[in-house]
């Protein structure tokens, strides 16, 4: 069958658009086989192809799912894709998250009435959340952790339509809004507690929302006795339908990842300040211009040679160009009035003593607040450091991973010699040895803020996302499952 | 006009014998600050309308012939003459107000050029300076020998256009070609009659050399310390010396200097910092400087067994040449892109600098991006080592690497384009000054960014239409300024001092204290 990957480049596009024609087993192999030639590469589109992926496989017609083997094959397939390509993290992040969407829904459905058990045992949760007791069944790192609440208590804190659902509903606790676990921030649901609205978007309500400060994991136990009554066949399709609506949950958030963290720009960056970043990341450049349409700036752009320079100088001179169908167009900050001078990567500590903020887009962030970003950055995040400059990441959940570095050379990825010297200089390239490291680690000392679509946090707190955005025994893909989904 | 002026002036002279001698001064005075206001105003609106031009020069002349020949009359019968008087009187007026209108004709002409000329320069030049560094402007390079002064000798014309174009890089190598041009330049030099030799050949002969290279490209350290040191010794030399002798008493004296101060210098300081490389020692350097480059292959001569890591950077890739003349020499070389600066800086087991100039306050004025180096070793408590002749010890001092510094002209931070990323389309070629550059191989200017996207309809920018958009500019310092705490030990031919003692080896060296 003629498919529209013939004649293209492989890439994201060409792997969306076959998706569609494929049976499942062959996209698995597709993205597999651009992963390794890094077809596909950078943290955003690992992430949207792995969602859309994992869609499919989830979402297999004919195909009826009981939680451990849907588990079980999504461990499976995201083994196959880690191991393709073991250092593009966001594709393990991905599976990480589809997995912890998986163990929700399936905890959900089992048990519901020993939520009523729940009362003041377990550890006192924080005061700011005001609820009772840990429900033990749920781990520490859990998302459900400290989310549990007692019917009663629940109210507090919350705004006022959650109560009058709540009090009809006998004081059932709200809606598990936690079709996918990155919902579980978002803001408050119409709380309801039939079968009915479970298997509903519930409206009004934006999961994407970033979330009012001070409010944390709304969202509580499952819900009671009604659930039960429903029976086990309506289980098994609602275990299939609700992980994918928290799959489809997982690709609006990548969708909008940049917009909400541009949202808050405009708290970051003032008139006249003097800002220096590096490479050609869209999610800095749209930073840039959320904040560039209110206020007059100076940037100071590192070009990244010799990796990322001609990306770096096309996104200065022309902005996006709306090449793949998910990208929009938008103009350059020169456009908008903004001075934009281009540096090389040397001269970065020569200007580093006038420059007010340093914003970085790293490639993957790890669980103690470091992260790694282009080669380059850790020469700024070094420099800055030293001059006492605040460095600010900018970087989406999605990049957020639960591994710790360990060994930070195994992270480090190598790119093409012949970008630093080109083949044709044989006897150069013969004799002298060429490396051309295309990441760079940089310590969580370093950073001194990480700007989320979740908001802004302090590198020290990046372990609180982890545990709440996956599961403890997801962290390692290669261990061998239990026959019984853990509980705890 | 002289003719015209004397004349009138006979008749003015009788008319008017009480004028005094002070007020033709005053007004003579008057006369010639206008002149030269308006041969300002003429260098920068040259292309003014000729007639206007030739009539006010003529007038110029009229008028300093006027004061040249004789100061009582002149000035006024030039002021008294009826056919120029109103226009050099509206010209007077013009150049002294800038701006009012004049009614003679060829007037206006001028006068809009000259006021027109400033602010058509200001918009282009406010898009390609960077106001941080705007001391730093304009860049100085000198692509052609267009308007040089007919003093200059050949040899230093050479020169010059070799310096600007980086066939000569690197602080020693500049000063001691620069030694080199001087000693043809005085040797062709012949005293004229009324004045001495030593009086004579520096404010004359030398300084239209030493302007022309700077004209090139800014001086660095080491030629002002040399240039200061030959001017001392010219001026003190006995004029009674026969001129012959005093030339070839010159020249011999620059070749020891050069011979003392830097190619022995550079055999102690080699010899010295080989002793720092060990047996599987690993050495990290940076861009290309010739007396680390020295001292790697005399430790690799002596048979010590290590390797060495040159980090290299844009857009000068000196590096790749300091690597290939390792490799060549049998060395085992690594070599890494700028961006690779971390991965390698944990293998290194010691890091060798070289300096274009050490300042008084103990930091090292090197090529931009040894800092970064110097930083991340100091971290990974890699010991620095900077390997600088006394000759570029400098007594000037700066905090940060944007008071003492030298812009590059920003095309050369533009690219040839990697080939498979767009096709091969006219645009305009990148005026790239460098020579040893590890490009992608001869391909004319093209965008670097796929243009063939047939849905777009207006052309992609690349990054030669740079100065076509107005916010954006193009930076490439190419100093800076290196922290004393990051630099272990400094070698020069007194010893091995810290960053602390440059000062005093300054005073010793170079004052001569």
């Amino acid at each position: 069958m003629p498919s529209s990957v013939v004649g293209q480049t492989p890439s994201l596009t060409t792997f969306l658009k076959s998706l569609k024609q494929n049976d499942i087993e062959n996209s698995i192999e597709l993205f597999i086989s651009l992963l390794k030639r890094r077809q596909i590469k950078n943290s955003r589109p690992c992430a949207i192809a792995t969602t859309h992926l994992l869609l499919r496989v989830v979402a297999e017609p004919k195909r009826k799912w009981d939680a451990q083997k849907l588990i079980a094959r999504v461990r499976h397939v995201g083994r196959r894709l880690i191991a393709a390509q073991p250092r593009e993290m966001a594709v393990g992040n991905i599976v990480r998250r589809v997995l912890g969407v998986i163990r929700e829904v399936a905890e959900r459905d089992e048990d519901p009435l020993t939520d009523s058990e729940i009362s003041g045992s377990a550890s006192p949760i924080t005061g700011e959340f005001q609820r009772p007791a840990l429900p033990t069944r749920f781990s520490e790192f859990s998302p459900l952790h400290g989310a549990a609440a007692m019917p009663h208590n629940m109210h507090s804190g919350r705004p006022g339509t959650a109560d009058s659902m709540a009090m009809e509903f006998g004081g059932t606790p709200q809606r598990p809004a936690l079709l996918s676990t990155n919902a579980s921030y978002a803001g408050q649901g119409p709380p309801g507690t039939s079968l009915f609205s479970i298997l509903q978007h519930p409206q009004g309500r934006s999961p994407m929302a970033t979330p009012p400060p001070g409010t944390q994991s709304p969202v509580t136990g499952p819900s009671p006795s009604r659930r039960a009554i429903a029976g086990e066949i309506p289980e098994k399709l609602d275990i299939k339908a609700e992980v994918i609506d928290g799959i489809k949950e997982l690709q609006d958030e990548l969708d909008v990842v940049d917009n909400q963290i541009a949202e808050s720009a405009l708290d970051h960056i003032h008139s006249n300040e003097i800002i220096l970043t590096h490479t050609s990341s869209q999610t800095v450049q749209k930073f840039l211009l959320t904040d560039a349409r209110k206020r007059k700036f100076t940037l100071f752009h590192a070009e990244a040679y010799p990796n990322n320079h001609e990306a770096t100088h096309a996104t200065i001179l022309n902005g996006a160009q709306g090449e793949d169908d998910s990208d929009e167009r938008w103009k350059p900050l020169t456009s908008l009035g903004i001075t934009v001078i281009l540096i090389p990567d040397t001269a970065v500590f020569a200007l580093m003593s006038r420059i007010n903020k340093v914003i970085l887009a790293p490639h993957a962030v790890l669980a103690n607040g470091s992260l790694i970003a282009a080669a380059g950055a850790s020469t700024i995040a070094l420099a800055a450091k030293t001059h006492h400059v605040p460095v600010v990441v900018l970087s989406g959940v999605y990049k957020l991973s639960p591994v710790y570095p360990f060994d930070t050379d195994e992270l480090i990825e190598y790119g093409d010699p012949s970008k630093v010297v080109p083949f044709e200089e044989a006897e150069f390239t013969d004799k002298v040895d060429i490396v051309n490291p295309l990441y760079d680690w940089v310590d969580c000392d370093l950073v001194d803020l990480y700007i989320t679509n979740l908001g802004g946090h302090a590198p020290s707190y990046l372990y609180r996302i982890v545990a709440d955005h996956y599961r403890m025994e997801d962290i390692d893909l290669n261990a061998k499952q239990d026959a019984v989904v853990k509980k705890g | 006009m002289a003719e015209q002026g004397e004349p009138a002036e006979q008749s003015k002279t009788a008319d008017e014998p009480k004028v005094s001698a002070a007020e033709l001064k005053k007004r003579a005075k008057a006369d010639k600050q206008a002149r030269r206001a308006a041969q300002k105003e003429q260098e920068k609106a040259p292309a003014e309308v000729p007639p206007a031009t030739n009539g006010a020069h003529q007038e110029h002349l009229t008028q300093a012939q006027g004061v040249q020949q004789d100061q009582k009359g002149k000035a006024t019968q030039a002021k008294g003459q009826q056919q120029p008087k109103p226009s050099k009187q509206g010209g007077q007026e013009v150049r002294q107000e800038r701006g009012g209108p004049s009614q003679p004709p060829n007037i206006p002409l001028r006068n809009k050029a000259a006021s027109t000329a400033p602010s058509k320069k200001l918009p282009k030049k406010d898009n390609t300076v960077v106001e941080l560094l705007s001391h730093l402007y304009p860049v100085q390079r000198r692509p052609n020998l267009a308007g040089v002064s007919k003093d200059v000798h050949p040899a230093v014309l050479a020169l010059g256009l070799q310096i600007s174009t980086y066939e000569i890089c690197g602080s020693s190598a500049r000063c001691v070609a620069m030694l080199l041009a001087f000693k043809e330049a005085i040797q062709a030099y012949t005293t004229p009659r009324d004045t001495s030799l030593p009086r004579h050949l520096v404010s004359h002969h030398l300084s239209p050399q030493i302007d022309y290279l700077r004209s090139c490209r800014p001086l660095a350290e080491s030629m002002g310390n040399a240039i200061r040191w030959l001017k001392k010794l010219i001026v003190e030399l006995d004029p009674d010396k026969p001129e012959h002798e005093a030339k070839d008493f010159v020249c011999e004296e620059i070749d020891r200097f050069v011979h003392e101060r830097i190619t022995v210098t550079d055999q102690a300081i080699a010899a010295s910092a080989q002793d720092q490389i060990r047996n599987d020692s690993v050495v990290l350097t940076y861009a290309k400087s010739a007396i680390v480059e020295k001292t790697i292959l005399q430790a690799h001569e002596q048979g010590t067994r290590f390797r060495v890591i040159v980090v290299d950077s844009r857009p000068l890739f000196e590096g790749k040449r300091l690597a290939t003349s390792l490799m060549r020499a049998g060395l085992e070389a690594q070599y890494v892109p700028f961006s690779g600066l971390a991965h390698v800086v944990k293998d290194a087991t010691l890091v060798l600098l070289g300096a274009h100039s050490m300042l008084s306050n103990g930091r090292l004025q090197s090529r931009v991006g040894t800092a970064s180096v110097a930083l991340r070793a100091h971290k990974a408590d890699v010991p620095v080592i900077v390997c600088c002749e006394s000759v570029k010890f400098s007594g000037k001092v700066a905090l940060d690497s944007i008071v003492l510094n030298e812009i590059a002209p920003p095309e050369e931070l533009l690219l040839s384009p990697i080939p498979e990323k767009s096709p091969n389309h006219p645009a305009g070629v990148a005026t790239t000054a460098v020579t040893g550059k590890s490009a992608a191989p001869g391909k004319s200017a093209a965008p670097g960014k796929d243009a063939s996207e047939d849905d777009e309809p207006a052309k992609l920018k690349t990054l030669h239409d740079w100065n076509s958009i107005p916010n954006l500019r193009l930076l490439n310092p190419m100093y800076d300024i290196t922290p004393a705490e990051y630099i272990r030990m400094v070698i020069c031919e007194y010893g091995s001092v810290p960053p602390s003692s440059v000062p005093v080896v300054h005073r010793l060296a170079n004052e001569g204290m």
